[in-house]
């Protein structure tokens, strides 16, 4: 290490190459993005890019992004959360109960939320309270939150008609603004929050220092456990509100809604640059990564190929950016 | 000698169950003097410097800050008094930029919206960085890189000067030299001696007497949980540290007698 350190004193060709470094990650997943869409426009035929497709295309983008990016804020932090696609289904169960129950949906919503931070702000309890892993507690809570929820369906689907009685919340959750579907700008909106969030206040930095070194934080003074817990319950919020959304879309709740979407959220930050052991990743990055996986997933189902390939070829493409990733990283050092 | 005292200890006694990590310890530290620390493993340097900085609390005994009474119940409490530490292994952040390093923990602020929102002040904390970083004398080409990218020296350079920019009145270095390739080594105790004509009172823990030789200007000995000594750097060598270190000659060290006589000299 010290050989290495001896050359970069002074080399300033390093810095310019170093500095722009940090942008190549996003270069790269910008470049696979961009290059899927050319693919399946040719393999598709340009059906892939037909206004109707794009809009089903950017309202999955919207409802795995949302968790997507909280997911990301909590890898940076150091934690996971395997429960997320159970929190989602439980908001997207309680906002259908209470509808059906006669409360205005609106309200629903709201309740749907707190339950979102309730479920996050106790998995992320546990971890910090007894300092244990994330990983272990939230597969358990994966478990046992979804558990929860076939105890109170007992497998039932549950009716959520909220379009024939209030088409403003429908319009709200999986509308169009004229051209554009609205759960994208559900996204826009979460991104850019939780950007301002991460990169432009102190909170933020506390996240990466967190994640990168945590006791190094928390002798500078930072308050772990807290920033943590913040980070556990923004990402329950967001997956719940994911769930609500979803299940306004489909108009009925089905107890298996948002199983798989855990390791999908991980795999968009994955792609999109974030590294497991925390401290770094951006938010930016984990939306591309959402792009990356669903254009995978309708770009193989409309090219003909069918849908028993896109496990494949997404495991592959994890595979190909975390090579790439990494061999970037150890070019630098 | 006529200095100003700006840190006392007195009579600290700390216990970690039956095992007595400091017995009896009484030492002061004037203004703008570097005064090294130094003992074997085990002897209670860094008890005595989690104490000092506010990680660990005294079983007995009292800590006086320019003349006040101070209790830290923090390393906060104790940063929030002027006092820094830069421990070995926790100073930096590898993943955040050196920037973002400097400020951790006491980010810049901008007020929007009547205090509703406050965001980071990223231009102003980078130039400051490189206000602080000039002003010591570290040339580091460019603040916005991780610092996992820099080298040792480079590192322990930012995490001496994060605690000479904010420690207003004393700085704790634990082994600041250890991990670094011997070239570097020169960087950080010119860094060290820098930090003093700053005004700043240090305290520099470390295993190589030579490297303390060359900065301090006195030195504080410790042994299996005593002060065994105190002398000015100028009125001692390397053989009397490392006898008192050791406890009488380097042969004849452990039983009573011999140390007794030693402590006394």
């Amino acid at each position: 290490m010290n050989d290495r350190t001896t050359k970069n004193i002074g080399n300033l060709n390093n810095k310019s190459i170093a500095s722009r470094i940090g942008a190549i990650r996003e270069i790269i997943i910008f470049g696979l993005t961009v290059g899927l869409f050319i693919i399946f426009y040719f393999t598709t035929r340009g059906i892939m890019f037909a206004p109707a497709t794009l809009r089903i295309i950017f309202v999955a983008v919207a409802e795995l992004g949302l968790v997507a990016i909280g997911i990301t804020m909590l890898i940076i932090a150091g934690e996971f959360d395997l429960s997320v696609g159970s929190i989602s289904a439980m908001g997207a169960l309680l906002a259908a109960r209470f509808y059906q129950m006669g409360v205005n949906p609106f309200l629903a919503l709201g309740i749907s939320l707190i339950a979102g931070i309730a479920l996050g702000g106790f998995n992320g309890f546990i971890t910090v309270r007894f300092k244990l892993p994330s990983f272990i507690i939230t597969l358990a809570t994966m478990i046992g939150y979804r558990g929860l929820i076939y105890v109170i369906t007992e497998g039932v689907p549950i009716g959520f008609r909220v379009i024939d009685t209030h088409p403003g919340f429908h319009r709200l959750l999986t509308g169009m603004l004229t051209v554009i579907p609205i759960p994208l700008i559900w996204l826009v909106v979460g991104t850019v929050i939780l950007i301002l969030l991460l990169n432009f206040r102190r909170f933020g930095n506390h996240v990466y220092a967190v994640g990168g070194h945590k006791e190094t934080a928390r002798a500078m003074g930072i308050n772990i456990n807290k920033t943590k817990m913040i980070c556990f319950m923004i990402l329950g919020m967001l997956s719940s509100f994911a769930g609500v959304m979803r299940v306004t879309r489909i108009r009925s709740f089905h107890s298996l809604q948002g199983e798989g979407i855990a390791l999908l959220a991980i795999a968009a930050a994955v792609i999109g640059g974030t590294l497991l052991q925390g401290g770094v990743g951006t938010i930016l990055g984990a939306v591309l990564g959402t792009i990356v996986i669903v254009l995978i997933e309708y770009g193989l189902i409309m090219s003909g190929v069918g849908a028993y390939m896109y496990n494949l070829v997404l495991g592959a493409v994890i595979i190909i950016v975390v090579i790439l990733n990494n061999v970037i990283e150890q070019r630098r050092t | 000698m006529g200095k100003e005292v700006i840190l006392s200890l007195k009579n600290i006694t700390k216990k970690f169950g039956a095992l007595v990590a400091l017995d009896d310890v009484s030492l002061d530290l004037y203004k703008n003097e570097v005064l090294a620390l130094v003992g074997d493993n085990g002897a209670g340097k860094s008890t005595l410097i989690k104490i000092i900085s506010g990680a660990i609390i005294q079983n007995r005994g009292e800590i006086y800050l320019k003349g006040r009474k101070v209790d830290f119940a923090s390393p906060i409490e104790a940063k929030r008094a002027g006092i820094e530490t830069v421990y070995q292994d926790l100073a930096l952040v590898d993943s955040l930029n050196v920037a973002n390093n400097l400020f951790l923990g006491r980010e810049e602020k901008v007020s929007v919206l009547g205090g509703t929102l406050k965001f980071l002040r990223h231009r102003y904390m980078e130039k400051r960085s490189k206000e602080i970083l000039d002003t010591l004398g570290i040339t580091i080409p460019n603040i916005r890189e991780q610092v996992k990218f820099l080298s040792g020296g480079q590192r322990q350079s930012i995490a001496v000067a994060k605690a000479a920019a904010f420690g207003k009145n004393i700085i704790i270095l634990d082994e600041p030299t250890a991990a670094l390739a011997v070239k570097e080594v020169g960087h950080i105790l010119e860094l060290v001696k820098k930090c003093k004509e700053e005004g700043i009172s240090i305290i520099i823990i470390t295993h190589n007497l030579e490297h303390a030789f060359m900065v301090a200007d006195r030195f504080a000995v410790l042994r299996v949980g005593k002060k065994v000594g105190e002398r000015l750097a100028e009125d001692t060598d390397i053989d009397e540290i490392v006898k008192l270190i050791t406890g009488g000659t380097l042969v004849k060290n452990g039983k009573d007698g011999s140390e007794r006589k030693i402590v006394n000299a």
